[in-house]
């Protein structure tokens, strides 16, 4: 009884299994004593009971005392002459055949026990063994999503240069204008002042702008949070809307309002969405016979939310569409096939689906669902 | 025409920059309008005087380079200022053979967008004028009967009125006639004059 052995010391775990014993083998001599005046034969089946029982649960000294005090009893009660440590001649291989089968029956049963500890502190170290290895895999799986992360991000380089471009054109042109108020004569200071109010304005959106996209690359431990999954969207949107002008592309979005939150982590969401999204606009690089847009809407059904990312792309077959999934599948000549692996693992993880369906007018739509918690548990 | 105000019209989708761009010509005495894109620039009145263009190259929708074409497509030459975050070379050879004046990175310096915006509005005021004169001369022209047009037309490849004469079937002195009244309808002054005239009128001057 390995787990059992709470701060209990040798002695009195000894008393204790000895004490068992006594109980086990006096639960065998008593009934074995009443059945006598009704069978012939002694019937000593039950002491074997007790010896296995005091084997089973004190081990294998617990087992051989028990075989001991069964003997002695036996000897003493049930082998003629009874009442008395005499054998005689006939009853000698009766007791003898008694004293081995105890003897394998403490053995059988106490090795047995010893077996089935081993079986036990085997799984628990297999167990143990298995959360440390899906620790690491979740450790890995989270370094390889911020990469995937840090990789897209690194497609937007140009959109983000040029979001934090167009804040500092405005301020340096409003130096300019600011120098030519004061050399005005006299020197226009209400247009100065206005003029450096803009500049301190734009210069806040400049921060803005990078304090956006570092916590769209920040590294940390996924946090789950109640989020508003619109917010999400429309954050994304934003930020990739001078991206899609870039490559001629209409961003739209169907939101429904006041959506129920869901519980997620804000970093990973943003990384499927911003990985659906622009899977959706590489898809349409080559798209000529429709016009280039990209459509997300988000809706609630009774026990979940589900955010939908349709492109007017190069598509997919039914084949294809669950083969995009697996990890290192790619069609970009740049792709590294993770982005989708990722985003399916993040969305599973949130207990919801992802999956895509090909578009009946071309192109594709990729669906995902996060749940909803009930009202009424929602703190 | 002179005392025509010059306009500077603006289209770039970044409300902060158009703000900014305003600001400064303000500040230099010019006056800018602000469109925030393309389909506003074509919706709203323009102003008639010297007027050039400061458009961002990226936009919603149409973007600078193809708005460019439609411009010229429908014969609106304003002379354009191209403002870009990142133009490559291609996009900027593009635009400048196009015609445009001037291809900024943002952000830019305010000599060099002063300097392009009144290159824009010089060269405006001078098509503006040569058009102006195109449009007095044909009205001139269009007071001409139709045998004095045919005389003109042959006085200016420099044809002496005996060979017009025999062309057209007339005598000298008729010739001479028509021709007299051509010089007076179109206020030339001398042949040379008239020649000019015609050059101004035949080619569409296309910039």
């Amino acid at each position: 009884m390995q787990t059992d052995v709470l701060p209990e010391g040798p002695i009195r775990s000894l008393i204790r299994h000895c004490g068992f014993t006594l109980l086990f083998v006096m639960a065998a001599f008593v009934p074995t004593l009443l059945l006598q005046r009704l069978f012939p034969y002694p019937f000593l089946f039950l002491f074997f009971g007790a010896v296995m029982a005091s084997a089973w649960f004190g081990g294998t000294a617990a087992g051989l005392f028990a075989v001991l005090l069964s003997t002695v009893l036996v000897e003493y009660f049930f082998v003629p002459p009874f009442y008395s440590f005499s054998i005689s001649t006939t009853a000698e291989a009766y007791f003898a055949a008694f004293v081995a089968c105890a003897l394998a029956a403490s053995w059988v049963s106490s090795a047995k026990k010893k077996s089935e500890v081993a079986l036990k502190e085997a799984l628990d170290q297999l167990e143990v063994r298995v959360s440390e290895r899906t620790a690491e895999l979740m450790k890995t799986q989270t370094e390889l999503a911020h990469l995937s992360q840090v990789l897209s991000m690194g497609e937007l380089t140009s959109s983000i240069a040029h979001e934090i471009n167009q804040p500092l054109t405005a301020v340096v042109t409003h130096g300019h204008a600011c120098i030519e108020w004061l050399s005005a004569s006299p020197p226009n200071l209400e247009k100065t002042r206005q003029t450096v109010e803009r500049i301190i304005q734009d210069g806040t959106r400049a921060g803005a702008v990078l304090s956006r996209i570092r916590a769209l690359v920040k590294k940390e431990a996924p946090a789950k949070t109640w989020l508003d999954v619109n917010e999400v969207i429309h954050e994304l949107t934003t930020f990739l809307r001078d991206e899609a002008v870039r490559r001629g592309i209409a961003i739209r979005t169907d939101l429904v309002p006041g959506l129920p939150k869901v519980k997620a982590d804000r970093v990973q969401l943003q990384q499927v969405l911003l990985n659906l999204m622009m899977n959706g606009m590489d898809a349409m690089a080559e798209t000529t016979n429709f016009p280039k847009e990209l459509l997300i809407s988000a809706r609630a059904n009774e026990a979940d939310v589900m955010v939908r990312v349709e492109d007017t792309g190069v598509g997919l077959n039914a084949e294809t569409a669950e083969k995009v999934f697996q990890p290192f599948f790619t069609t970009k000549p740049h792709g590294i096939g993770m982005g989708l692996s990722i985003s399916r693992s993040i969305v599973e993880a949130h207990e919801g689906r992802l999956w895509a369906t090909p578009r009946s007018s071309g192109g594709a739509i990729f669906e995902f669902t996060l749940p909803v918690r009930p009202r009424d548990s929602d703190g | 025409m002179a005392d025509a105000r010059p306009t500077i019209f603006v289209v770039d989708d970044d409300a902060s920059v158009r703000d900014a761009i305003s600001n400064l010509l303000e500040a230099v005495g010019l006056r800018a309008k602000l469109f925030a894109s393309t389909e506003e620039f074509w919706k709203a009145p323009r102003p008639n005087g010297p007027s050039c263009l400061v458009l961002d190259v990226r936009l919603p929708g149409v973007s600078g380079l193809e708005f460019q074409e439609q411009l010229a497509k429908a014969n609106l030459s304003i002379p354009i200022i191209f403002i870009t975050a990142h133009g490559d070379v291609p996009m900027t050879s593009r635009a400048m053979k196009a015609g445009a004046i001037e291809f900024l990175m943002k952000p830019f310096q305010k000599e060099d967008l002063l300097a392009a915006v009144h290159h824009g509005l010089d060269r405006d005021r001078i098509r503006r004028e040569e058009q102006a004169e195109v449009s007095i001369l044909q009205s001139r022209v269009e007071q001409l009967t139709s045998r004095e047009r045919e005389v003109m037309d042959l006085v200016v490849t420099g044809l002496i009125n005996k060979q017009i004469g025999a062309q057209l079937g007339l005598s000298e002195v008729t010739v001479k006639i028509h021709r007299s009244r051509v010089m007076q309808k179109m206020e030339a002054a001398s042949l040379a004059d008239l020649v000019r005239m015609s050059d101004k009128l035949k080619p569409r001057p296309r910039r």
